[in-house]
């Protein structure tokens, strides 16, 4: 018989049956309750500002149109809530899903719980795709621009992180095996580059550009449009559509690559279309918000030590953590400083950082450089 | 059937397996032996797909490149050395990885308590919900056997024999699990389905397989019965040491060999 307490027995209730190891019904428990939170959070975003628009007239509103005894919103709430408010929650809710997301599909990609968009440098190297297309949009990339639309930032960013994964992975992956050590240091490199190649760019800049590029720096949802989301939008969402049916091919791939093999995975197809998926988020998400930090790390972290790392839980408990996260961190980055606003990076880093820290500390031996 | 044609395998420039012709019938335990470095691991990856390779493999008559990779999954299963995981998984999630991944041949329904059986069979009943990170290497051996198990639980499917891969799956285990490793493999061929096993101990090779393959510096040595196969001579210039089959130590000596194992 195993001692339940010193061996860290896991498992659920089905039903009336004990089934130890089984996290499924946790999971899918965890996930519910996020789905919950999230709708609530979204909802409180929704009424949380200057505007006294209320969350209750609000949902009202959508559901009855004007609700009998209670005031219909007005002109000017209407304005705040559907051009201004709206448009910033759905763009957090995606952007957070993607980096969250994103977080999760590169370490069971790199088979390591350290590997983030951001710390790695794809983010950076989004970043670049993205400050080339407002500085060298009017000149130089001037026909990528007019046939893109608004859809040339996104494709621009998405194309920079592509670009980044790829020499990553294979710099750091040596008929594959990962090595943590050179995924780290090329990751700073990289990073270190993209970083250098930006400032480049925000030196030729003019004035007005110069304005667009500050919000890169730090990372903001603040300026958010429906006009950034119908941009961002459809390629993060066509990212997050492609994660599920990675799941089962990420579980294998804890075991190495010849094992998931063996089990049966695709491994170079579910590498490639994994790396797409993943720039793709990256870049979408950088191009309307810049460089919003630690999200991709902090929420998979959590949610294993909850659920465990089963991917197919995993990545859409992310997608609802890493949306939650985003519009909290957004909802501090509004009102710690107000009537002024923090930049969200900002709040994402000083929570981010030393949560990083704790992770380093409590699993010794995580990072065997 | 497994059937290898002129196999050869080359790494880098330096050509590790040469020329080698294998044939696994269902039914059988074949048994490759030889000493380090002989090219064991790496023919048994060109087996399985894990490796480039020239000559022919065929499983059930298809050739092994023209199988699809969720395709090979269900005709057979691979044990490597060792695996080391990179996330907290517990025993049965990993356990659970073979059954969702292979055919295990049980009816819909069975398969739930699948990993709970083939736990059982590897004597670890009871350690679905540890964490595999925690257990001792033969542990994780047996589990990884397990999950091995649940992917071609049935050796017969559909009419099909299938086979399993197993790279020296005895290594890390004490004596009586070596015996029960042992005992899952020559059932899973008794029951109509093959194995092709890398050993170490030629006790346990005597006994349980019904073909032995030596390997020498990659090439095939010696293969047949395990009657025909060690004798004195291939024992020394195989492994470089004289060693004498069936002698029996001074009298007060002692010795233990697994076949004296009470069935």
């Amino acid at each position: 018989m195993v001692d339940e307490t010193i061996a860290g027995v896991a498992g659920v209730n089905q039903g009336d049956r004990y089934v130890s190891g089984d996290r499924s019904g946790r999971a899918l428990f965890v996930i519910g309750a996020l789905t919950v939170a999230l709708v609530v959070t979204a909802l409180v975003s929704l009424t949380w500002g200057a505007s006294d628009a209320s969350a209750l007239g609000l949902v009202g509103n959508w559901l009855f149109g004007a609700v009998p005894g209670q005031e219909a919103l007005s002109a000017r709430d209407s304005i705040i809530v559907y051009d201004i408010r709206l448009p910033r929650v759905i763009l957090g809710m995606l952007v957070g899903a993607a980096l969250a997301v994103s977080g999760a599909v590169m370490q069971g990609l790199f088979r390591n719980p350290l590997a983030d968009p951001g710390l790695v440098g794809v983010s950076a190297g989004a970043g670049l795709g993205a400050v080339s297309v407002i500085v060298l949009g009017g000149t130089f990339l001037a026909p990528f621009t007019a046939l893109l639309g608004s859809y040339a930032l996104p494709l621009a960013a998405f194309a920079g992180g592509l670009v980044t994964t790829i020499i990553l992975y294979n710099v750091a992956t040596r008929q594959g095996r990962t090595s943590i050590a050179t995924m780290l240091l090329a990751g700073i490199a990289l990073g270190a580059m993209a970083i250098a190649l930006t400032g480049i760019l925000v030196y030729m800049a003019d004035d007005r550009q110069l304005r667009d590029l500050t919000f890169w720096q730090l990372g903001s949802l603040a300026g958010a449009t429906w006009l950034k989301i119908a941009a961002a939008g459809p390629i993060i969402a066509l990212a997050l559509a492609a994660t599920p049916f990675m799941a089962k091919g990420l579980n294998a791939l804890a075991l190495g690559e010849a094992t998931a093999s063996h089990l049966g995975v695709p491994v170079q197809r579910l590498k490639y279309v994994a790396i797409v998926a993943v720039s793709a988020a990256i870049g979408a998400s950088v191009a309307v918000s810049g460089g919003i930090g630690f999200i991709g790390i902090v929420v998979p972290h959590l949610l294993r030590l909850a659920i465990g790392p089963d991917n197919r839980y995993l990545l859409p408990a992310s997608a609802l953590l890493g949306a939650c996260l985003l519009l909290l961190a957004d909802a501090v980055s509004r009102t710690i400083v107000a009537p002024a606003e923090l930049p969200i990076g900002i709040v994402t880093a000083a929570v981010g950082g030393p949560f990083f820290l704790w992770i380093l500390l409590r699993k010794r031996g995580i990072v065997d450089l | 059937m497994i059937e290898a044609r002129q196999v050869s395998v080359s790494i880098g420039s330096k050509r590790i397996v040469s020329d080698v012709d294998f044939t696994v019938r269902p039914g059988e335990l074949a048994a490759i032996v030889g000493p380090n470095g002989s090219g064991k691991t790496t023919f048994l990856k060109a087996l399985t797909g894990e490796l480039a390779y020239t000559g022919d493999v065929s499983l059930n008559g298809r050739n092994a490149v023209s199988l699809k990779p969720w395709e090979a999954a269900g005709i057979r299963a691979v044990l490597p050395q060792s695996t080391a995981l990179s996330f907290p998984f517990t025993v049965r999630e990993i356990v659970k990885l073979g059954v969702t991944s292979g055919r295990s041949g049980v009816l819909r329904g069975e398969d739930g308590r699948l990993p709970e059986r083939a736990l059982a069979r590897v004597d670890l009943e009871g350690f679905a919900g540890r964490y595999y990170q925690e257990l001792s290497g033969g542990e994780q051996q047996r589990v990884q056997l397990a999950r091995v198990l649940c992917q071609v639980w049935a050796p017969v499917l559909d009419g099909q024999a299938r086979y399993l891969f197993l790279d020296e799956p005895v290594s890390s285990l004490d004596i009586k699990h070596q015996l029960i490793i042992m005992n899952i493999a020559r059932d899973f061929a008794r029951r109509g389905g093959g194995v092709v096993a890398i050993l170490h101990d030629l006790n346990l090779t005597a006994m349980y397989a019904d073909q032995i393959c030596v390997m020498h510096r990659g090439r095939l040595a010696a293969a047949g019965s395990p009657q025909e196969v060690l004798s004195d001579d291939l024992i020394e210039k195989v492994f470089g040491c004289r060693l004498r089959v069936g002698a029996v130590p001074a009298a007060n000596v002692p010795f233990v060999l697994p076949q004296s194992a009470a069935a």
